[in-house]
């Protein structure tokens, strides 16, 4: 069995990999991908410390589904994220016909 | 007499209706102004004769009651009264009941027939002078104001009605001088007389208040009982007779406040008839006479009021010699004779000073009239363009020379009983010096009304004057009216054999107070009337002494009092120097300290706060990013370093 260590580790890069798209990348929509990529890394975070504790707690037999149940709502957050967020970089590629977030600061004083 | 109330309250009906309904009436309304009035002067006979057939026993009527002995002594007084409004909770400590009122006593009735006559004679004559004028109705509608303020303030019964009623009469004229207010002059003219009254005003409100501090009540029956019976100390009384002395030297031009009077002259001719003779100059003597009980018991404020009468009335009657403008000759003569007033009440001359106030406002009513019918034909007000008028207005020269004989003091008219009556006053009660100097503004006041008589309307005829027409019938019978008055008035001073008491019995209480007449200072003050109008007839009719050698060895002195001892241009320093410069000084304080660090100080804090802080609202989405992710490892950090 594969030590937890190494998901958590995997799990880690993911996260870091992504939290480097969502600072650095100019396009929103790589943008929102990396954000994908930060909440699968959890994700994976999640199952794997679900699974390991299950087994350890009662032998063969999985007891404990709190950590898959979360990552479930995760995906389903997620898939409805991304429909508003792509809807709303649609919008903003409309009217500005641009998805570079530089360009997009109308927001500031 | 209980109807007086309505005297003063159909003129104040009046100028309303005028103002709203006068330009679809005939005459744009002004008859009923003048039915107003004319029905507040047939009141009048019916409150006379009232008051004569009233006695303790009639409602509302007592006399004054001594404390210790029970006798009455004193004028009947009947007041009447309702409640006005009061202030703070009713029956609670604090509240006052505020009441207005009719207050009846010779003085009252006496000074009700010279206003609703004179306002009814100047009023009647306006249709004549005013016609054509675009703001007719408007000027009957402020003259019924007018005269219904003034019947208001001779009628209050407490300080309070009468203090409404003073700056009333003081803003109606205000719109009177300043009536036709396209010429700047008036507008000017306006301003001056309302500013310099106001100033004695204050002086007056202080003393209103003061008395009702010390009172606790504005009514003024109550504030001559706390005098008499000592509950006002004598230092209070002092103050509050001359505060309200004041308000009276505003109002009646007394020196330093009389350079208002003169500039007064911009307004319509007729206006200037009622402000001098009836109205607005003789309530500070009204109001003096009114509040009598409280001038006699302080020494001082008596003495004050003779000094600064006699003063007054000396400055202004050389002004007054030296003026060459007709109606500006009249108004220094009218402060002249106001300070003689003045002077006879400092000098317990009570009855004198209502005598003199009553025969010179019928005098200054006729000569104001006919000088106004003098413009009104010639345009001219300087003395020195007329001559010879008598010939081309044979009837305004007659009534005219009346009303300046009888206020010169020419024996049998009435200006000549009043005068010899204040001139006894003066003598009996006070120093030789204000006898002395009292003939010699007596001389002096003969003297410019002979010249304000001869120059104009003696002498010879200028050629662009031939063509002149005298006064029409509405402005020739009021001056016949009030010339038969300036005439005979005199005799009632005279106590009569049988039934009449004389007006001094009248008008002080009801027991004979017999007309007194001194020979050496009747025959002293006949002779130098009677020489102060031979000189002028040798000086400015027959020409017989040239006046220039008199000028050129006075000059230093005719200068001064040419430019009217320098008065106006002293108040102009004052108001330049001192007045201006300090509302500078608190116009930069208000800029600077106020409006800048109190107002504008917390604003522009909060503004460059808030400059200096949202410099982080940069509307790009990483920065916000880089702070969320800086934020969580900082609070991470945090957790971690507490932990452990």
């Amino acid at each position: 069995m594969v030590p937890l260590v190494y998901f958590q580790l995997l799990s880690a890069a993911l996260f870091v990999i992504g939290l480097y798209g969502v600072l650095a990348r100019r396009s929103a929509v790589l943008i929102v991908m990396s954000i994908e990529l930060m909440l699968n890394a959890v994700n994976i975070n999640l199952i794997a410390a679900a699974a390991h504790l299950g087994y350890r707690s009662v032998g063969e037999v999985f007891v404990h589904f709190d950590g898959q149940i979360i990552a479930i709502f995760i995906i389903t957050v997620a898939a409805a994220e991304v429909g508003l967020a792509l809807a709303i970089i649609l919008r903003m590629y409309r009217n500005r016909a641009t998805v570079n977030v530089d360009e997009i600061d109308l927001m500031r004083w | 007499m209980t109807w007086a109330w309505l005297i003063p309250v159909l003129s104040f009906a009046a100028a309303p209706l005028i103002v709203v309904a006068g330009r679809w009436l005939p005459g744009k309304g002004a008859f009923l102004a003048i039915f107003a009035i004319a029905a507040g002067f047939g009141i009048f006979w019916l409150a006379l004769f009232g008051f004569m057939g009233a006695t303790t026993a009639t409602e509302g009527c007592a006399k004054v009651v001594s404390a210790e002995t029970g006798a009455e002594s004193g004028p009947l007084t009947c007041q009447y009264e309702k409640t006005w409004f009061n202030a703070g909770l009713p029956g609670s400590e604090g509240s006052v009941e505020l009441t207005w009122g009719i207050l009846i006593d010779p003085v009252t009735v006496v000074m009700l027939g010279l206003v609703t006559f004179v306002a009814l004679m100047v009023q009647i004559y306006s249709i004549g002078y005013m016609r054509g004028d675009p703001r007719f109705g408007w000027y009957f509608a402020v003259h019924a104001l007018f005269a219904a303020s003034m019947l208001t303030l001779i009628l209050a019964d407490n300080f309070l009605l009468l203090y409404v009623s003073w700056e009333l009469v003081g803003a109606c004229s205000y719109l009177l001088i300043g009536f036709w207010h396209e010429r700047p002059a008036a507008r000017e003219a306006a301003k001056k007389a309302f500013v310099v009254t106001r100033i004695g005003d204050v002086g007056m409100l202080v003393g209103i208040l003061l008395i009702w501090r010390e009172v606790g009540s504005f009514e003024m029956s109550a504030a001559f009982e706390a005098v008499r019976s000592g509950a006002m100390g004598e230092g209070v009384t002092t103050a509050a007779a001359l505060l309200l002395f004041l308000g009276a030297m505003g109002k009646s031009a007394q020196f330093p406040f009389h350079v208002w009077l003169p500039d007064a002259m911009e307004g319509p001719t007729p206006v200037s008839a009622l402000i001098h003779a009836a109205t607005m100059v003789v309530a500070g003597v009204y109001l003096v006479a009114r509040a009598y009980p409280i001038f006699e018991a302080s020494g001082t404020a008596l003495l004050v009021v003779a000094i600064i009468g006699l003063v007054t009335a000396l400055m202004s009657s050389t002004i007054a010699l030296v003026s060459t403008d007709l109606k500006r000759i009249l108004a220094y003569s009218t402060i002249s004779h106001l300070g003689l007033m003045m002077l006879s009440l400092g000098a317990f001359g009570y009855t004198a000073a209502i005598f003199h106030l009553l025969a010179h406002g019928f005098a200054k009513a006729l000569l104001f009239l006919g000088a106004g019918s003098v413009l009104h034909s010639t345009e001219e007000q300087d003395i020195r363009n007329m001559g010879g008028l008598r010939k081309v207005m044979p009837l305004t020269a007659l009534v005219f020379s009346v009303g300046a004989l009888s206020l010169g003091g020419i024996p049998i008219l009435s200006g000549f009983w009043s005068k010899d009556e204040i001139l006894l006053a003066v003598s009996h009660n006070r120093m030789p010096v204000f006898i002395a100097l009292a003939l010699f503004t007596a001389f002096l006041s003969a003297l410019y009304m002979a010249r304000a008589m001869f120059v104009p309307f003696f002498g010879t005829l200028r050629r662009e004057q031939e063509h002149v027409h005298d006064a029409p019938a509405t402005m020739a019978v009021p001056m016949f009216l009030l010339a038969i008055l300036a005439v005979g008035f005199g005799f009632l001073a005279i106590n009569w054999p049988g039934e009449y008491i004389g007006f001094g019995g009248f008008v002080f209480d009801h027991k004979p107070h017999g007309f007194e007449f001194e020979i050496w200072l009747g025959a002293l003050s006949i002779l130098l009337a009677v020489g102060a109008f031979l000189l002028a007839y040798l000086f400015y009719f027959r020409r017989a002494f040239s006046l220039d050698g008199i000028r050129n060895s006075l000059s230093g002195l005719v200068r001064v009092v040419e430019n009217k001892y320098y008065f106006d241009e002293v108040y102009q320093w004052t108001i330049d120097r001192v007045v201006l410069e300090f509302s500078n000084f608190i116009g930069l304080f208000d800029r600077i300290v106020v409006n800048d660090v109190a107002v504008n100080g917390p604003a522009n804090t909060v503004r460059r706060l808030g400059i200096a802080m949202r410099v982080h609202v940069t509307g790009h989405v990483y920065s916000y990013a880089m702070g969320m992710v800086v934020g969580t490892v900082a609070v991470a950090l945090f957790w971690w370093l507490i932990s452990a």
